[in-house]
């Protein structure tokens, strides 16, 4: 199932507009993600990671840069061709209370999907596949009628599946699904999430703030900071053997739910600043508390180990 | 805990929320004791009433729909409760203080941050304008600010720096009693991570007591000495906080523990807690966990489940209480 | 609204359709508030549409005698200076009023909501265009508008319609707008995208439902203003001609007269007031009843 390279991102860039200049919101952003596997991006708020999610997905139209489907570069195509890519890329978002149009009954927003893909002919068939999905999904047929005020969030969450996966694809952006919900129902929603990828093969990109969900979930690890990548490792490499002085801080901040280990933390001062108008060099250098004259200089990803990379010109000094 | 230390003493508290012909029963008779300079937790999922308790004690809740309808609350061996509205007046703000979640609705965009605090101060103190100016000054120096940026209006700060602010404000006034409600949940985790620091540096400084009112388990093992499980509106476990990590004993609290993932070894897959959280308009008979509960047995599914003392100060709302103890 | 575009929508359920529109209604209708509305606006719709039935006198009927009369039994609501029944004028009047006044205000705020939707959901150039063009169209004072495209298109119903609606088009298009700025970021309008919804289903099936209810608080408000300038319209010879009758024209003529002849403006006023409350009521009841949060 695993193996075949499904998602390929070369050099990706997506720039915006503000009035004070140029928002660098993901810049230069290589990795693949493969059939079955999950990809996890970690960061912390504004560091582009959902823009990223986005921009693959042709939600926003990426600046400069290359996403690769099957080998197929998806970010220049038009018309019925971005139709059917669409179809093989799906999202499902953060938020469970803006990501259903407040209007629209559960059932038709599962339907629409469906119907707009033309792939039924009669009634009865699209039926029939909408209980499929929401059974899928485990939502109760009773629900069927329900606005989506009327349920609670991990039942709105679910529908919010049921949606992405109507249209069959093979590549789903998962915009921190889970961090809206209680730790009871993000259980709940993150077995479900496996589960359906074991039964259909999805390639995940898991977009979160939280590393304990991210750990529990990813094949492998992106850790993302104003845009950029800072390391890229297997899942186990990063928590047990993370290079980046970012990475390290970012581990160290979760409160451990260990009452006996106190929490350790490397210092950071200040805090994320914003991606506009960056300089040159590492963007993590004004709070790193390694950064020395060489950090102006920009960084590269380099592989250190075995698929493991990471942007730090100091990083065999300090570890 | 002993009588003579306790400090803020709730005892039976008790609101309902109307609408329409609808009642919320949304806290259910719920008692706990604060000793001073220690910190309570009181964790539970949304809409489990942890809120409403923290907004009874300030009596800061929007009535109608709110209303409390029986319980008892002491502040230092005073009964709050039963106080005007203009004698509640000076204890809001003065004695007790409350931190809200959201940093960015708390501030008043409209106004500098200094003024807000300053504001705070003429209240409660006979400062004169200009020794309030100081002391505003002192409060954001002391929380990691610099005083410069006394002039600079609430958009001009990011996340982490507003919740500074808003937790100057809440200290300006040396309140005897902190009601901190998710002050972390807004913010990113390296951020989180200065702004508990940040509080547990001042409550060690000033001996204030704290109520802290979090859903993340791993901020109440880094700030909490007494942990309050709170399930539909109920206290279900409560106990010190090596009680509620080591042996948890109720089953929602053993799995709040299971449900969540792990940063040491790998599961394949996790164990949530089975069902959804109660309509808190059709509240289960007898223990209103009955229904998502594996130990269940036909005694839970009617009358009220009495508090049970499993060691002192651990209690625990079970009859299943005695046989797991977890390694 | 969200019926209506439910309906071009292919392969909707047609049973599950009528019964969200009885549903709508019948929720409407719930509030105590709006089944006074309701019933009111049916009963001034009713007896206008009755007026050749029900009134005592013909429309321009004049009663020589009983000139400048107050409410006497033979003529309930009084004369005016040339003897005609005040009572019947206005059921006749009715007929014109009401359905002046609704035609211009819909079709006004419909365009504006449709070009509204356009600015709100393309943005960009297309916005700034179509907002500059608002801002000059709204500095044009209304009546101005209003007497410029009367004068060109000449009196008559139609005519009198597109004066009246145009000076109106600009606060929907802007009301419209504004909502939609607030809804356009939500996750929803990007996953009715991500799904392939083309932009005019996005438009009018996920976005007009959810900012529409502003905007229909706004057309019924609208709606006793549109009266009233229509009166205007005939005062200075433009729009519905005299003789025959309008409730605005009949107010207006009553206002030279209005400290020795109170029942001159008294009974147009209150008649116009009325209609405004029941639609400003029915409005209320319609925006509460398309909002599903709203149901219990």
């Amino acid at each position: 199932m695993a193996g075949e390279t499904l998602i390929e991102v070369k050099n990706l860039k997506k720039y915006f507009k503000v009035p004070t200049g140029m928002n660098h919101a993901v810049d230069d952003v290589s990795f693949t993600i493969n059939r079955g596997e999950t990809l996890g991006v970690v960061g912390e708020s504004g560091c582009g990671k959902s823009t990223l999610g986005r921009t693959i997905i042709r939600l926003q139209d990426a600046t400069d840069g290359q996403v690769l489907l099957h080998g197929e570069d998806v970010t220049t195509v038009t018309g019925k061709k971005l139709k059917q890519v669409r179809e093989k890329m799906q999202i499902i978002f953060q938020d469970p209370y803006s990501s259903l149009n407040p209007r629209m009954r559960i059932e038709s927003t599962v339907k629409e999907p469906l119907r707009l893909s033309g792939r039924f002919h009669s009634k009865a068939e699209l039926q029939e596949e909408t209980e499929r999905l929401m059974n899928l999904v485990g939502i109760d047929k009773r629900l069927r009628a329900s606005f989506p005020h009327e349920l609670d969030g991990g039942r709105r969450q679910r529908v919010g599946i049921a949606r992405a996966l109507a249209l069959n694809p093979e590549f789903v952006v998962c915009d921190e699904p889970v961090s809206a919900l209680d730790v009871s129902i993000q259980a709940q929603v993150l077995n479900l999430l496996i589960d359906l990828q074991e039964q259909m093969g999805l390639a995940y990109m898991f977009v979160t703030h939280d590393l304990s969900v991210v750990r529990h979930i990813s094949d492998h690890i992106c850790v993302m900071y104003l845009g950029q990548l800072v390391e890229k490792a297997p899942t186990k490499e990063i928590f047990e053997n993370h290079l980046h002085p970012y990475t390290a801080a970012l581990l160290s901040a979760i409160p451990s739910t260990d009452i006996f280990k106190p929490m350790q933390r490397v210092r950071l001062n200040g805090e994320i600043t914003s991606p506009i108008n960056p300089k040159p060099g590492c963007r993590f250098a004004a709070r790193c508390p390694y950064a020395t004259e060489a950090c102006s200089q920009p960084q590269e990803l380099k592989e250190v180990g075995k698929d493991h990379f990471v942007a730090c010109c100091r990083v065999k000094e300090i570890n | 805990m002993s009588e003579k230390n306790t400090f803020l003493s709730v005892k039976d508290l008790e609101v309902i929320y109307t609408s329409g012909k609808k009642t919320v029963k949304a806290v259910n008779g719920v008692s706990f004791n604060l000793e001073k300079g220690r910190t309570l937790g009181l964790v539970g999922e949304t809409g489990a009433g942890k809120t409403t308790i923290a907004k009874s004690i300030l009596r800061i809740l929007p009535d109608p729909p709110a209303k409390l309808v029986g319980g008892k609350i002491y502040l230092e061996g005073k009964e709050i409760n039963s106080l005007s509205e203009d004698e509640m007046r000076t204890i809001r703000g003065g004695k007790i203080a409350m931190i809200f979640q959201d940093p960015m609705t708390a501030l008043n965009p409209l106004m500098t941050v200094g003024d807000q605090i300053v504001e705070v101060l003429l209240l409660h103190n006979k400062y004169s304008t200009q020794e309030a100016k100081n002391e505003a000054v002192k409060m954001l120096e002391m929380v990691g600010i610099p005083g410069e940026r006394y002039i600079e209006y609430p958009h001009q700060f990011s996340g982490g720096m507003k919740q500074r602010v808003v937790i100057a404000m809440a200290l300006t006034c040396n309140p005897v009693l902190l009601l901190a409600d998710e002050p972390t949940t807004a913010l990113d985790v390296t951020i989180q991570a200065q702004v508990l620091e940040l509080i547990n540096e001042l409550k060690q400084k000033y001996s204030t007591s704290m109520i802290l009112i979090t859903h993340d388990l791993g901020v109440i093992a880094q700030t909490c000495d007494d942990v309050a499980v709170i399930y539909a509106g109920k206290i279900v476990e409560m106990g010190s906080k090596a009680d509620i990590f080591l042996h948890p004993t109720h089953p929602y609290t053993q799995g709040l523990f299971a449900s969540l993932p792990s940063m040491t070894d790998h599961a394949d897959r996790l164990t949530p807690i089975p069902g959804m959280p109660p309509d808190p308009t059709r509240l289960p008979e007898g223990c209103a966990f009955h229904p998502r509960c594996k130990y269940a047995t036909e005694k839970c599914k009617s009358g009220s489940v009495p508090a049970m003392e499993l060691t002192p100060g651990h209690f625990c709302c079970c009859y299943n209480n005695t046989a797991k103890e977890v390694s | 609204m969200a019926i209506r575009f439910g309906k071009k929508q292919k392969g909707e359920d047609e049973a599950e359709r009528t019964s969200v529109l009885w549903e709508t209604l019948t929720r409407m209708v719930k509030s105590p508030s709006a089944k006074i509305g309701t019933f009111l606006f049916a009963f001034i719709v009713i007896v206008c549409i009755l007026a050749p039935v029900i009134a005592p006198y013909g429309v321009n009927d004049m009663d020589l005698l009983h000139l400048k009369e107050p409410p006497t039994l033979a003529h309930p609501f009084g004369t005016d200076a040339l003897g005609r029944d005040l009572l019947s004028r206005l059921l006749y009047g009715g007929q014109y009023s009401i359905l002046l006044g609704l035609c211009a205000s819909l079709f006004g705020n419909g365009v504006g909501v449709v070009i509204g939707c356009i600015a709100g959901y393309f943005g960009k150039t297309t916005e700034t265009i179509i907002m500059r063009v608002m801002d000059v169209w709204a500095s044009i004072p209304g009546m101005l508008l209003c007497i410029l495209v009367s004068t060109v298109l000449g009196s008559g119903f139609f005519n009198t319609v597109l004066a009246l609606s145009i000076g109106g088009v600009p606060n929907g298009v802007r009301m419209t707008r504004g909502q939609i700025l607030g809804e356009r970021s939500k996750e929803y309008i990007e996953a009715a995208q991500s799904i392939n919804c083309s932009k005019a289903s996005i438009m009018f099936k996920h976005i007009l439902p959810n900012v529409i209810s502003p905007t229909i608080v706004g057309t019924t408000m609208g709606i006793g203003g549109t009266i009233t300038m229509a009166a205007s319209l005939s005062y200075i010879g433009l729009g519905v001609q005299p003789p025959t009758p309008e409730w605005g024209a009949m107010l207006a003529d009553g206002r030279s007269s209005m400290l020795t002849l109170p029942h001159l403006i008294m009974f147009p006023g209150l008649v116009i007031a009325c209609f405004v409350l029941s639609i400003n009521l029915m409005g209320d009841g319609l925006r509460d009843a398309l909002d599903p949060k709203l149901r219990s």
